[in-house]
């Protein structure tokens, strides 16, 4: 059977014109005709493999359906996730590539089609396996296995661009009119910028890939770490030179007094001021991380003092004490009271961290110490909307990580 | 009955005897242009993937000696000079006397310094280390030109040692992000390890390398003038590239470097990333890739002979760029040479690229233009975007 590419390129142009922030990519991808393919697949150096049979028996709207599909698994790297999830859990075989291509396609399928591109026969949707939407390839993954259910997906394989497992058909990294990783990145960067500089309502999944493609968002506690060692090691902050002891190079230099550089660990004051909509395990991770990093920055386990206002004293007070950190005791629920607390205390602390879900009045005036704020999101449903207090968020002098 | 240890020496000398195969790596190259540039390079890595065995070739390919300083086991005192009375303090000054490694990398007038663990030493030991990296001063002495500089740090795990690195160091470095290949390690624990070629710099095209790199970094800035300077919000990405003046110019000489030496666009993108970012970088490499596609105005002197890019979507930004030249300046020799430019595409390539540069070049037809004969040529497009028309029809 011979390609029709007059068919296959109609599709292509028909994509173009209903995702024009997709251009670019669609017109990267190089068709190659192959009999062993099943419908169409792609490899990782952005070749589109076809199979003639598939192109005939295929009208020209669920083609172009096709084309954005395939075009999806590389812009969202499908196969350099599947390579790290993969090496990550130590997977192997078949089998889990075919779940790998599953939960791919769940990706792109759940808000791929409509708006002028019309659904390929045969795609699958999170729904059929009764998962939610909006999700990403990896969590899909945890969330079902080979079974009777997904029989009727067995079929599929968009190939070695989709989930990274090497296929007969592909031409390899030496074959011709293959992408280097460079230009496949410059064609992703390009996509992306089209759509985030793109005013007007893009499907969401693709303005989130946009945004994260090039930046990955990073994990809080990384954030939160580094606010943390950042205020504790600051100018002015646990490291001075004093004359109080003499300098270590003083023996090479009889009749000089020089100072010495002393680092006198930091103390790290938390003030925990939480409601009941923070789960304890979030909040006992969150004090968790930020004991270990004010005793790795410190050195010693009493440089770390906590102090908990009554709502959060149910997960403060036994992991203070499991852990050997001292508390200050109960802050009363106001923010302001813990500050001034925290302030009284003797010698006073050279960094704060306060773990709070913002439902409260901040001091008006710096504590004068660096100030670092993990802020719990609250969610919309507990907001009293008649309510005429409206707190305000966290004030400019405090460096806010967002948790969770 | 032979000594255990003879024989063991034996054996150990027998596991040393490994082969080379010539192999082409990137990082590695890299860092021999980012060093050969006279540009200060981080290595970040795991420890125990190599970095040093990196370094030690590097040295000896450049022919350079090595001199290795364990940065997070030092005081400050030992980047900024110890002071030393002489017989008058108040007549001759007290001055700060370098240590004995930055002495002998003076006295030989080149050499590699190699400072290990640059992100373990404390805020104290980076702020010394500044003056260091950018003005290669230890005390009273100055580096001589010929050092160079490479420094290597942990990134920071999960575990909360370590420090970060504090801005102004981290805008002076190019950031080398060094992994380790599985391939390379499989092969070089049977036997083989690779023989890297390194970049050679070409002395004939300096000059044409200089200006491309102008003409590069310049337009890009230009037109994005909001590039220039960025601090990054977060603390973690402070301790990583981000865009500045400094930093531009250090990607001006870079891509000076990489052209005169003709190194691969991977190579390119990686110390182009590593001194100004991800985002800019690749910003930075699209207007390379963008200054490479051919010259609208010369296709349309000799469209005949045109030479039109194989890949699908330069080819449809070519054909959207003569097309937006002929609507810049429209004339109508210049509208028929963009015909044939397009038939010129739809003979050599797939249909639909041609679709919407025919459309709007068909619209910029003026009354007394007479209909070019390759428009018959052109049925092959034509019937593409009627399929396609067609199924949009029927949604």
């Amino acid at each position: 059977m011979i390609l029709d590419t007059e068919k296959l390129y109609a599709a292509r142009l028909h994509a173009t014109r209903v995702r024009p922030y997709l251009a670019a990519a669609l017109f990267a991808l190089h068709p190659v005709e192959s009999t062993r393919v099943p419908t169409m697949a792609v490899d990782r150096h952005w070749r589109c493999y076809v199979s003639p049979a598939f192109v005939a028996a295929t009208p020209v709207a669920e083609l172009a359906g096709v084309w954005v599909h395939e075009v999806s698994h590389l812009l969202r790297d499908h196969h350099g996730r599947g390579d790290r999830y993969a090496a990550r859990r130590g997977l192997t075989g078949p089998g889990e590539r075919l779940r790998m291509n599953i939960a791919a396609d769940f990706e792109i399928n759940d808000d791929a089609y409509g708006d002028g591109l019309a659904r390929p026969a045969g795609a699958v949707h999170p729904r059929m396996l009764n998962l939610p939407t909006g999700e990403l390839m990896e969590d899909y993954l945890g969330q079902f296995r080979l079974g009777p259910y997904t029989q009727g997906m067995a079929w599929l394989d968009c190939g070695s661009g989709a989930d990274g497992g090497d296929r007969p058909w592909d031409l390899g990294p030496d074959g011709a009119h293959g992408l280097t990783e460079q230009e496949r990145d410059a064609v992703r960067f390009r996509v992306a910028q089209g759509i985030s500089g793109q005013p007007g309502n893009l499907p969401q999944g693709w303005k989130r890939w946009a945004e994260q493609a090039f930046h990955p968002p990073q994990p809080w506690r990384d954030l939160l770490g580094a606010a943390v060692r950042a205020a504790a090691s600051s100018a002015g902050t646990g490291e001075d030179y004093t004359y109080g002891r003499p300098a270590r190079r003083s023996a090479a230099l009889p009749g000089v007094v020089l100072p010495a550089l002393r680092r006198r660990p930091p103390r790290v004051s938390v003030i925990i001021d939480t409601s009941g909509s923070v789960s304890d395990a979030e909040l006992g991770s969150a004090l968790l991380e930020v004991t270990a990093i004010g005793r790795a920055v410190g050195g010693r386990r009493d440089q770390v003092s906590v102090l908990s206002c009554d709502a959060a004293a149910g997960v403060a007070y036994p992991l203070c004490r499991a852990e050997g950190i001292p508390l200050i005791g109960g802050g009363g629920t106001d923010l302001r009271e813990g500050f001034a607390r925290v302030l009284a205390t003797r010698p006073r602390p050279d960094v704060i961290v306060v773990l709070t879900d913002g439902q409260t009045p901040w001091p008006s005036a710096p504590p004068g110490r660096p100030t670092v704020v993990g802020l719990f999101p609250r969610p919309k449903a507990y907001v009293n909307e008649d309510s005429e207090y409206v707190p305000e968020g966290p004030p400019k002098w405090a460096r806010v990580v967002t948790i969770g | 009955m032979p000594k255990t240890l003879d024989v063991a020496a034996d054996l150990l000398r027998l596991l040393a005897d490994t082969a080379t195969e010539p192999r082409p790596d990137s990082q590695l190259e890299a860092l021999t242009l980012a060093v050969a540039a006279d540009l200060p390079v981080l290595l970040w890595g795991e420890p125990g993937i190599g970095k040093t065995a990196a370094l030690n070739q590097l040295a000896d390919s450049l022919g350079l000696p090595l001199t290795t300083v364990i940065a997070s086991v030092h005081e400050p005192t030992d980047f900024s000079g110890l002071p030393v009375i002489g017989a008058d303090p108040a007549v001759h000054g007290v001055p700060m006397a370098p240590p004995d490694w930055a002495v002998r990398l003076a006295r030989a007038g080149r050499g590699l310094l190699f400072l290990d663990e640059l992100s373990t030493a404390p805020p104290a030991v980076q702020a010394a280390l500044l003056r260091l990296v950018l003005e290669r001063r230890v005390g009273a002495l100055r580096l001589p030109p010929g050092v160079r500089i490479v420094a290597a740090a942990n990134p920071r795990a999960s575990a909360a040692d370590g420090w970060e690195l504090s801005a102004p160091l981290a805008n002076r470095f190019v950031h080398l992000q060094w992994t380790h290949d599985h391939d390379v390690v499989i092969r070089g624990l049977g036997g083989t390890w690779p023989r890297p070629a390194l970049p050679r710099l070409d002395p004939t095209g300096l000059p044409e390398a200089i200006a491309y790199a102008r003409r590069a970094v310049c337009g890009l800035l230009s037109a994005r003038p909001a590039l220039i300077h960025q601090l990054p919000k977060t603390e973690t990405r402070r301790g990583g590239p981000w865009p500045s003046p400094r930093t531009w110019e250090m990607a001006l000489r870079l891509i000076a470097f990489g052209t005169a030496a003709g190194t691969s666009r991977e190579v390119l993108s990686m110390l182009v990333r590593g001194v100004v970012g991800d985002g800019p970088g690749l910003e930075l490499l699209a207007s390379l890739d963008r200054m490479e596609l051919p010259d609208p105005e010369a296709l349309l002197a000799a469209p005949a002979s045109a030479m039109l890019p194989e890949r699908g979507d330069l080819r449809q930004a070519v054909l959207d760029a003569v097309v937006a030249a002929v609507r810049q300046r429209p004339q109508r020799a210049r509208w028929d040479a963009a015909w044939t430019l397009l038939v010129r595409a739809l003979e050599t390539g797939p249909p639909d690229l041609v679709v919407v540069p025919a459309t709007t070049l068909a619209a910029l037809r003026q009354e007394d233009w007479p209909v070019p004969a390759e428009i018959e040529r052109l049925a092959g497009a034509v019937t593409v975007s009627r399929v396609a028309a067609g199924a949009g029809g029927s949604r």
